[in-house]
């Protein structure tokens, strides 16, 4: 049987942070993601503008610089913003820029730029007559978005979302250099302790491909909920 | 002064594409009961005029009221656009529009397509709405045909839904945009019954039609549209029945 030498609680614990970890920044992809599509396909200029750089810039540069910048970065901008409050107000806090909290920053900023790629193209695919149909039964804006615009955009953007979920659950493996002990940071230290690395680093692929397995169920479900009315299903 | 305002008044409505003129200052007043179609060879903007109405498309010049109220405008750097979207709103679930390709809710059945709008826009409580759906389905003859999608409807069948939908909003004016061109031949005759009995019923509604017979037996004023500009208004009888322009007389020709 696989001996994991007391090592076995802590994997399981590590499994756990990775899920957390890409749930959040699965959620925060997705609302940044939203804001970017409708940034891109606005009519005013700047959001335009600062939308295009977003996405080029993230998608441009390494995940583990961005993530490294961040996290380092981050506590250096968190700590010049506190000593600035103390100095200036005498107000006394101070914030620890965690590594969990950096992990889903980054990885949901990261994502954001690819998602809002792929929300744009489904919200373009959306049948204008659908929209028109909306408004000229008198909903506003923010109704026809919420009944008719995102449900029938997800359709067309679930098969590149399900797509960057995969590719985002595999990134968070990167947390780990920035000292989140999630499960793969887990099996390596086990690994160097034991001298068994397939001991600890097969079990950590097999968990991946069972998260993988269950979300591509969970998406195909989605799938057939958005695709209903369409046909074909 | 009238006892009821004017269910929908629009004055020198002008609108350009580009460097094209496509209304060219077009006027309508629709009082309670009027039944207005608008005729015309394609490209004589009768679609677009209609849609100026309900302001999908944005009018360059000119006035609109609704049940009275004037809609207010102010000129941006995008041209000019409605002062007040929230009127623009309101307005709109006074007016419900039929549309040539349907546009029923793809994702929705009938009955939520029917639905939707009086709930979430109107307000009207779920348990009473769908009660009168239901009502509204009878009359158009698709009772059985509650829970099904679009995708799954004929053409007349998902017309005469998108009426039954226009209908639920109790509109103060309907607008019916080339209602019957994307039919198949056999179908036209179910939808335009729908129509007529609306007519009859004394609904007030605005048509771009195609449908000469329906023109002349159900309106009570038909107007003549020729590159952005009424050339012949007036009677049915004598509009279609004794055309004055040369113009209009070779677009009725072909039909005889």
């Amino acid at each position: 049987m696989l001996d994991l030498q007391g090592y076995g609680p802590r994997l399981i614990e590590g499994a756990g942070v990775t899920v957390q970890l890409a749930v959040l920044s699965l959620i925060l992809a997705i609302i940044l993601g939203l804001l970017t599509a409708s940034a891109k396909m606005s009519r005013n200029w700047f959001l335009r503008r600062t939308a295009t750089v977003y996405t080029t810039v993230i998608r441009g540069v390494p995940d583990l610089v961005l993530m490294m910048l961040l996290f380092f970065g981050g506590q250096i901008g968190v700590n010049a913003i506190s000593d600035m409050l103390y100095y200036n107000y005498e107000i006394d806090i101070y914030i620890n820029f965690n590594a969990f909290a950096a992990g889903v920053l980054t990885i949901g900023f990261i994502f954001g730029a690819y998602m809002g790629e792929t929300f744009r193209g489904a919200f373009m695919a959306v049948d204008n007559g659908q929209i028109e149909a909306g408004k000229a039964y008198g909903m506003s804006d923010a109704l026809v978005f919420r009944r008719i615009r995102f449900p029938q955009m997800m359709r067309h953007a679930l098969p590149g979302l399900s797509n960057n979920w995969m590719v985002l659950l595999k990134t968070t493996a990167l947390v780990s250099v920035i000292g989140l002990t999630d499960m793969v940071r887990v099996a390596a230290e086990a690994s160097r302790a034991t001298h068994e690395p397939f001991v600890f680093l097969i079990p950590v692929a097999v968990a991946y491909l069972l998260i993988a397995s269950v979300s591509e169920w969970i998406f195909a479900r989605l799938q057939k909920r958005y695709d209903i009315g369409f046909g074909g299903q | 002064m009238a006892a009821t305002p004017t269910p929908l008044e629009v004055r020198n409505i002008k609108k350009r594409f580009g460097d094209t003129e496509v209304l060219k200052g077009l006027s309508l007043e629709a009082q309670k009961g009027d039944v207005i179609t608008l005729i015309g060879a394609s490209g004589s903007g009768k679609s677009t005029f209609l849609r100026c109405m309900n302001l999908l498309e944005q009018p360059d010049d000119g006035e609109l009221y609704v049940h009275g109220e004037q809609i207010r405008f102010k000129t941006t750097k995008h041209g000019r656009e409605p002062a007040d979207w929230k009127q623009v709103v309101q307005m709109r679930a006074k007016l419900s529009m039929v549309f040539q390709s349907f546009n029923l809710w793809a994702h929705m059945t009938l009955l939520e397509n029917i639905i939707e709008a009086p709930i979430h826009v109107l307000g009207k409580p779920k348990k009473e709405a769908i009660e009168h759906a239901h009502s509204l389905l009878d009359r158009v003859g698709l009772s059985a045909r509650a829970n099904a999608y679009p995708a799954q409807m004929s053409g007349g069948q998902q017309q005469r839904g998108a009426i039954a939908r226009a209908l639920a909003m109790n509109p103060e004016v309907m607008l019916f945009d080339e209602p019957t061109s994307a039919l198949d031949p056999e179908l036209v005759g179910d939808v335009l019954k729908v129509m007529r009995d609306l007519a009859n019923e004394g609904r007030t509604m605005v048509v771009v039609t195609h449908e000469m017979s329906f023109a002349r037996d159900v309106s009570s004023k038909v107007i003549y549209l020729h590159q952005g500009l009424v050339e012949e208004a007036g009677m049915p009888d004598d509009v279609l029945g004794n055309p004055q322009s040369p113009r209009l007389k070779q677009f009725l020709a072909p039909k005889y």
